[in-house]
């Protein structure tokens, strides 16, 4: 069939890989998104990605018997969004101390989260585990490459209600407005008696539960299957997205459309039989991160939006 | 209507921090509908008796009184339940959010679902029922200082507070700024609707627009009284104890000497990216200090860090003695050019190194601190950081004690020491180096300034302080919005111009040179 | 510096390291082992016998010369995380070097030159991660990390494209270095010369950084850039050349594993030595000293990683989450310090 098709499917491929692979990107975009206007950064999000793709996996496989395989992989998704919570109060607590830095906790939590999920992950690199089911829209085709393209995850559909949902959030209810108080201006939020500590703790949960979400979906929606390579530092790029989405959560998910659909270019290249630089195109959404904070960063001034005190000290 | 304010006494409280009496026996009354002075030095208690009433802190003694009814208040919310709201010197509203969100978040309510359209139909009925103007969609950051100050107070209004505590509200504004809240406050009072408690040391504010005062030193009331009956002189004398005589600087007359300093057509972004600086040119001659007014956020700042090597302009020239300047640490020592910038532990200082180690800065990679360019001699820093301790009377346990362990006014003479010891300096860039100092370090300060002065050192002299550019100044300047809008030599400097132009009117005197 | 003020650097670091080992002995009983034989199991295959020694001091070499990548920058105040980047690279570049020299040199001259270009490789990498920051104020712990990603992808084109040996089967790889160019051993021992190298780069570090003005330099930026660029400091230069030696460190530990451990350049190179570094770092506090004797320890607790599985039944990735809780527990001890100490 790709022979048919040609060139064309190389977009129709893009189109494909997007759908699926700018899934974990929108989940982790948006938890980091929430976390950062709090005004802590949460480069730990990439344990918790791990974590949440392995317990998700797990409970999965564990629960089939139970549940049935519909709903087996959705219990997944929840136990991973609680196992994200869990590994977001660490984060949340620990990024609070006082002379404790944000960056250094998250990097640690790296280490940590990714520990978690590959010591009690083992037994399940074997095992199959039933995966989401998908919405297939494309099944008036018969050509694979439109039904691949028109493949949609319920979790796609989720993560694209949940971006419009979020910027609603925060100009339209008291809890929007008291997280971003507390990242613009910890002091003044301090001085109407709105606890610091507690808004970010929240924050730094829910975003890591929605991080925990989007392990969920690599490993029971694409590629679907759990082993200790199955993050290729979606939860790291994660921050560099929020930063190019200007903190607002509806370009957080355009942004993710744009990683995901360049994590695809070098599968769909190799689908039209290029693979010479298979491995630099697989780099592509690093370079694509870099470049773009090469263009948006400046020496001389804040980016439109920053939160005012991320990534600034604790005061006690 | 509204409610009334409410009327609050406060009867012989006390307050200590271990064995500093912070407050001893204080009383005051304030009647519903008067507007109160609470009048007194830094440090005289003023903010810890309004913290007691707030309730951030509990008194050891005394009550606090409330339409007759003795209250213990435990919390600001607590202290807003009976109608007393503190409007606080910093202003505590979020930078990025809109007046309207800023004022729906600071209400005490539990509504968590915000229907926009509702909420500005309510609170343009609320700004109604107020004699203050704020724009509600704007960010308050893009607000000026005037108008984030009257923001704080609608706050308050907004929360039915009806006595307003008003903690130096005027010192981040400009003369007819800080008139016109005070003025719209004033009437508010005496139309019956609110009462203020105004914390201030400037006693024009007070014979302006208080109906009573009371005067606090050292913790205790060293006087009350009607406004009408009391002279400035009166007040003074309670204020500063015995009659303190005013400072005499030794400045020696200026003579028109050669350019040491000069900026053509200077442009400068801030960090938001808009321009902060917009086309300065200005000299300063050997032996002249040049003082530049204005309102803080108006440019000052980005001007000095250029001079001070922090930020980069974007356009124009800085030239010392005819070449050019990029403040790079070459240049620095060959024409002598030192800073003293405001907090010094922010900006001139590495808080956890030692006071030997911050002397050393502009020194350390010289003979006799470093031999063969690649070798500390820390003996040496510790020498040197010894006879400066010792020069400008620095009080430290040792050379070796962090610098942030030391008070304000050691870190800043400590820093004066390490830059005036400079050798041949041609060029003092000093900005608000007096802020939050005492007595003591502030007059010290201006003393060695002017000696440096005295001995040819051209000084730019950028404070928020106008007394303090007047009794140093030979030239004033004032910058607004980033153009210097008025210059006069310090004898023929009329207030009622720098007021207005500080605030931005029109260019009241066309820069001539 | 006063005696609580000493004692307190010791002890925190201590407390911090024995509180860790709580809750990894918790953890490992949750997991069904016995704690107490479990310490004992990594005691004896970390330093138990003189060969364990050897396999600790083995790993030591390359975590020590990683380490300095974080260590370096962070007296600037960067958070740099782009050891295995480096390290990759350096690897790449003494492959290089060595491969197209052969044996037109004696090995002596061969060994210098693969150094000199994995430094030059892996410096050029870290100062670009540098350079990023400064002059465009690109954050530099996320361009340090996305590099990471960047490197292995180009290694790994490297050993499965242009460079591949085609013997290299299961593992694609490099042409193989000639034996006579590896790098040698410590007289009667298994411990390479790595480890010579990584004790005299912490050392240098250490004495660069406290006692020359180019360190006071470095640290006045890390400590307060503000009263750094007010006294005139170069800090753009200051950036570039630190993470410049930074990032060649971690070069020179990955020309190292080429030449002493691997013989040639493949995906062995990034096996956990750049987390292990920044690892190493952090529990050090940027101190190069420290970083040494810390390298030791996690050298260690690497090298009994066998023996956990074997004799416990514990996955590998159990030291992965001991290095993790360490980590955690180390950076909680900061808060405990009296004063701003690093």
């Amino acid at each position: 069939m790709t022979q048919a098709l040609g060139w064309w499917g190389v977009p129709l491929a893009i189109a494909a890989g997007t759908l699926r692979g700018s899934i974990p990107f929108l989940f982790v975009s948006l938890g980091e998104c929430l976390t950062e206007k709090s005004g802590k950064i949460n480069l730990g999000l990439e344990g918790v990605l791990l974590t949440g793709a392995m317990s998700a996996y797990a409970v999965s496989y564990l629960t089939q018997e139970q549940l049935g395989s519909f709903f087996a992989p959705w219990c997944g998704v929840l136990v991973a969004a609680l196992a994200g919570m869990a590994l977001g109060i660490i984060q949340g607590w620990l990024c609070q101390q006082p002379r404790v830095n944000d960056v250094a906790v998250g990097i640690a939590m790296i280490i940590f989260g990714s520990g978690i999920a590959f010591f009690f992950g083992k037994p399940f690199i074997q095992p199959v585990a039933p995966r989401l089911i998908a919405f297939e829209w494309g099944n008036w085709s018969n050509l694979p490459q439109v039904q691949a393209a028109l493949k949609v995850s319920p979790l796609f559909l989720l993560g694209a209600l949940l971006a419009p949902l979020m910027q609603w959030f925060f100009t339209a209810t008291r809890w929007g407005l008291l997280i971003r108080a507390v990242g613009d201006s910890p002091q003044a939020a301090r001085a109407m008696g709105i606890s610091v500590f507690k808004v970010r703790m929240l924050s730094i949960m829910a975003g890591s539960a929605l991080a925990g979400i989007g392990g969920a979906s690599l490993s029971l929606y694409y590629p679907g299957s759990w082993n200790e390579l199955i993050s290729s530092g979606q939860g790291l790029m994660a921050v560099a997205l929020v930063i190019f989405a200007h903190w607002n959560p509806i370009q957080c998910f355009y942004a993710s459309l744009l990683f995901g659909g360049s994590q695809s270019l070098g599968p769909a290249l190799q689908s039209v039989g290029i693979d010479s630089y298979y491995y630099l195109f697989n780099a592509a959404p690093y370079i694509l991160t870099l470049l773009i904070m090469i263009l948006t960063c400046s020496p001389k001034t804040t980016i439109p939006g920053t939160p005012g005190a991320l990534g600034k000290d604790n005061t006690p | 209507m509204m409610t009334p304010p409410p009327n609050l006494e406060i009867v012989h409280l006390s307050k200590h921090f271990g064995p500093l009496v912070a407050l001893d026996h204080v009383s005051l009354r304030i009647k519903p509908g008067t507007f109160h002075a609470l009048l007194g030095e830094n440090g005289a208690g003023k903010s810890t008796l309004v913290k007691c009433v707030m309730g951030y802190y509990h008194p050891d003694r005394g009550d606090i009184v409330i339409n007759g009814q003795s209250r213990t208040i435990d919390s600001p919310r607590r202290a807003h339940q009976y109608g007393v709201g503190m409007v606080y010197q910093h202003f505590t509203s979020i930078p990025a959010m809109t007046v309207a969100e800023n004022l729906v978040l600071a209400r005490y309510d539990r509504k968590n679902w915000l229907n926009w359209p509702q909420e500005y139909e309510a609170l343009a009925a609320f700004l109604e029922t107020t004699p203050f103007r704020v724009p509600l969609d704007v960010p308050v950051s893009q607000l000026a200082a005037g108008e984030k100050q009257k923001l704080e107070i609608l706050k308050q209004l907004y929360l039915q507070s009806r006595l307003l505590i008003l903690d130096e509200p005027t010192s981040v504004l400009t003369p007819q700024e800080a008139d016109e809240v005070l003025g719209l406050l004033h009437q508010a009072v005496e139309r019956g609707e609110l009462s203020v408690l105004l914390i201030t040391h400037k006693f024009r504010e007070v014979t302006a627009f208080a109906d009573e005062v009371t005067v606090l030193r050292r913790g205790a009331v060293a006087g009350q009284g009607k406004v009408a009956d009391l002279g400035v002189a009166d007040l003074a004398v309670m204020m500063l104890g015995e009659a303190k005589p005013p400072k005499v600087l030794n400045k020696t007359p200026w003579l028109e000497g050669e350019t040491i300093l000069e900026l053509q057509d200077l442009h400068v972004l801030k960090d938001n990216g808009l321009e902060a600086v917009r086309g300065v040119s200005l000299r300063v001659g050997r032996g002249e200090i040049v003082a530049i007014a204005g309102v803080s956020g108006n440019g000052q700042k980005e001007l000095v860090e250029v001079l001070a090597g922090q930020r980069s302009a974007t356009g124009g020239r800085v030239t010392i003695q005819g070449q050019v300047y990029h403040a790079t640490r070459r240049e620095m020592l060959d024409y002598g050019v030192v800073a003293l910038p405001e907090e010094p532990l922010r900006n001139a200082c590495v808080p956890h190194f030692s006071v030997a180690e911050n002397m050393a800065l502009r020194t350390f990679d010289r003979p006799p601190q470093t031999r063969w360019g690649v070798w500390l001699i820390l003996k040496a820093m510790r020498e040197r950081a010894q006879e400066l301790i010792q020069g400008f009377k620095v009080k430290t346990p040792s050379p070796e004690t962090p610098m942030e362990q030391l008070s304000g006014g050691n870190i800043q003479r400590a820093v004066l020491a390490r830059e005036l010891s400079s050798p041949q300096i041609q060029l003092l860039i000093a900005a608000n180096p007096c802020f939050g100092l005492d007595f003591a370090a502030v007059d010290y300060i201006h003393e060695q300034i002017v000696a440096a002065r005295n001995r040819g050192v051209g000084v730019l002299l950028v404070s928020e302080d106008l007394d303090e550019l007047l009794s140093l100044g030979d030239r004033i300047l004032v910058i607004s919005e980033g153009r210097l809008v008025y210059e006069s030599p310090i004898s023929e400097a009329d207030l009622l111009q720098i007021g207005q132009a500080m605030a931005g009117h029109d260019h009241v005197h066309p820069q001539g040179q | 510096m006063t005696f609580a003020k000493s004692l307190e650097s010791v002890l925190i670091p201590l407390g911090a390291i024995l509180f860790a080992l709580v809750l990894f002995g918790l953890f490992c009983a949750f997991a069904g082992a016995n704690p107490v034989e479990v310490y004992h199991s990594i005691y004896r295959a970390a330093f138990g016998q003189w060969s364990s020694w050897q396999n600790t001091l083995i790993r030591a070499s390359p975590l020590m010369l990683s380490a300095l990548c974080t260590a370096l920058p962070a007296r600037l105040g960067l958070v740099v995380i782009g050891n295995e980047g480096a390290l990759v690279l350096g690897g790449l570049g003494a492959i290089i070097a060595g491969l197209s020299l052969g044996e037109s040199l004696p090995p002596w001259g061969v060994q210098t030159a693969m150094a000199l270009l994995g430094m030059v490789f892996g410096g050029v990498w870290i100062a670009l991660v540098g350079f990023l920051r400064h002059y465009r104020g690109v954050n530099e712990t996320i361009s340090s990390l996305l590099m990471n990603y960047i490197a292995i992808a180009l290694l790994n084109h490297l050993v499965e494209g242009p460079m591949r040996d085609p013997s290299s089967l299961n593992k694609p790889s490099t042409f193989p270095l000639a034996v006579l160019n590896r790098l040698p051993d410590l007289p009667g021992t298994r411990i390479h010369y790595g480890l010579i190298y990584g004790l005299v780069a912490c050392i240098l570090a250490y004495i660069l950084i406290q006692r020359t003005p180019f360190g006071f330099a470095a640290r006045t930026t890390g400590g307060n850039i503000r009263a750094a660029q007010m006294a005139g400091l170069p800090v753009g230069r200051l950036i570039l050349i630190i993470c410049f030696l930074a990032g060649s460190c971690a070069g020179l530990a990955g020309m190292v594993e080429v030449a002493a451990v691997h013989g040639r350049a493949n995906q062995s190179l990034n096996v956990g030595y750049g987390y292990g570094g920044i690892l190493v770092a952090f529990v050090a506090r940027h101190n190069p000293l420290a970083a040494a004797l810390v390298s030791v320890l996690l050298g260690g607790i690497l090298a009994s990683g066998g023996i956990l599985q074997r004799v416990h039944d514990l996955p590998d990735a159990t030291v992965l989450v001991f290095q993790g809780l360490v980590f955690l527990v180390v950076l909680f001890s900061e808060s405990l310090y009296q004063k701003e100490g690093v």
